[in-house]
């Protein structure tokens, strides 16, 4: 049973401030990924340098990125190194924390299309005189990501509704955390996590839908 | 024989109608059982023991006004944001949850007469100096989203033009940060801010003086359109005060002078 009376108009009042949040929530989910990207292509370079020490690095950030939970990295990224006395604010904390968890998944997206590319292709780089690097970076790179293009997209939408997991550590301007502030004053929760949710579909299904727009043009063959 | 079958028609009618009028309050006697949301993160109020059993004020309260109904309380514990749903999707059937009863609110949900009043106090890190409230200004500061408290320290730093404030999840959170130094100062219920210091749990802060806020009166609520049951509620509050066991579980459970609930020259 359920009987709760909407009351729009008491909420719509609101939407510019959520739209303002939606566009927070839009910035650390980009700057998230781009830096993501820029990291999991290192790490994947890391992965293939055969020097011990540094694929165990790799392997262990993949590892925690992908085996515990969002909450806990950003949590992390928040209260637990500031029990080193390094403070973040709830801003960086959270980019810290979704990029992490996105430079874990994409290695591995990476690594996924890396295995498609057959290792001849290195060779025949090679063979033109280029060096181990070069080829990664003119030959396997650009063929690494257009075959990852789709999970990318994957994480850019994981990224947006990660940013919700912001309120653990005191983020109040992304659009869950705007949500939040005004169900505490105004008690309309469900009108505003209504709205919250149409919002937060429409971001990802813009994004979605241009990737794959996007996707068709830049990887056509 | 035909005025006993319409005897049994018109009993049989009143029971249906009977049934069709029951209002919460009867609901609640009929089903032998009160579900009353409190909030089990915010001591001395609501919290837990050793044995994780619910303990604090509104636990003692909720058991008293089931006790009152001649039913058996059950403690839902319920976070602050999510009071509301609790109450509108019928998991709980009153809050007691140390709610502020805003106009704002009260468009949404039906309060009871105060059944509590919290002064606030300032709590700052010993390294930053902070020796009042309106040494917060320009600082760090934070509380628990969505609490009386935090809307009112939030206005003050957008009125200062200086200063952060932050938000976060639990009252733990806060002290957590402000032991940490990543907020310099918040402000909390005198009894919350005692409780923490105390503790130990959170080394290098102290209570260093009042917020001068208006007094965070809070009240229990229902929905919005069960008269029945706010009334209930009213007097139940009332006959605490009168019996002396609101003086007694504050006792219990805070100490010291014990806030009036109704507020000069005005009603409630």
């Amino acid at each position: 049973m359920f009987d709760y009376t909407f009351q729009w108009k008491q909420v719509l009042v609101r939407l510019p401030q959520m739209l303002d949040g939606a566009v927070v929530t839009m910035q650390v989910a980009v700057l998230s990924m781009i830096i993501g990207i820029a990291l999991a292509v290192i790490l994947t370079l890391l992965r293939l340098s055969g020097s011990r020490p540094l694929m165990a690095i790799a392997t262990a950030w993949v590892e925690v990125a992908r085996n515990t939970p969002a909450l806990f990295q950003i949590y992390m990224a928040h209260f637990g190194v500031a029990s080193f006395g390094i403070h973040f604010s709830p801003f960086v904390s959270l980019l810290i924390g979704i990029t992490f968890n996105n430079a874990g998944y994409l290695a591995e997206n990476f690594r996924g299309a890396l295995k498609a590319i057959p290792d001849t292709q290195t060779r025949a780089g090679r063979s033109l005189g280029m060096s181990q690097l070069q080829a990664f970076r003119y030959i396997i790179l650009p063929q690494m990501l257009r075959i990852s293009f789709l999970p990318m997209t994957n994480q850019m939408v994981w990224a947006i509704l990660m940013t919700s997991l912001g309120v653990t550590v005191g983020m109040n301007t992304d659009l869950y955390g705007v949500t939040q502030d005004l169900n505490a004053l105004t008690f309309r929760t469900f009108e505003l996590f209504a709205i919250a949710a149409v919002i937060f579909y429409v971001i990802t299904k813009v994004i979605t839908l241009s990737a794959r727009l996007i996707a068709a043009r830049l990887f056509r063959y | 024989m035909k005025s006993i079958a319409l005897s049994a028609g018109i009993i049989a009618a009143s029971c249906v109608a009977g049934v069709a009028q029951a209002d919460k309050l009867d609901d609640i006697i009929g089903s032998g059982t009160l579900r009353c949301a409190v909030v089990l993160d915010f001591p001395p109020m609501g919290m837990r023991d050793e044995n994780n059993e619910p303990i604090g004020f509104d636990v003692d309260y909720c058991n008293d006004l089931a006790a009152a109904l001649g039913v058996e309380a059950e403690i839902v514990e319920t976070p602050f944001p999510e009071r509301i749903p609790a109450l509108m999707s019928n998991r709980v059937d009153v809050g007691v949850a140390s709610t502020s009863d805003t106009l704002e609110r009260a468009k949404t949900v039906g309060f009871s007469i105060p059944y509590f009043a919290f002064e606030m106090a300032v709590t700052a890190n010993d390294e930053t100096g902070i020796a009042s409230f309106e040494d917060m200004k320009g600082h760090t500061v934070g509380a628990v989203a969505g609490t009386y408290e935090a809307i009112a320290l939030e206005e003050y730093v957008n009125e200062w033009g200086d200063g952060t404030f932050r938000p976060y999840q639990t009252q733990a959170d806060v002290f957590l940060a402000l032991s940490q130094g990543q907020l310099d100062a918040t402000v909390s219920t005198s009894t919350v801010a005692q409780a923490n210091v105390q503790s130990g749990k959170f080394d290098g802060i102290s209570v260093v003086g009042k917020a001068p806020f208006d007094i965070d009166y809070v009240a229990l609520f229902a929905k919005r359109d069960e008269y029945g049951l706010i009334n209930y509620l009213d007097l139940f509050v009332n006959q605490q005060v009168r019996t002396g066991r609101y003086d007694e579980l504050y006792e219990k459970w805070v100490g010291g002078d014990v806030p009036q609930l109704t507020v000069p020259n005005a009603y409630r």
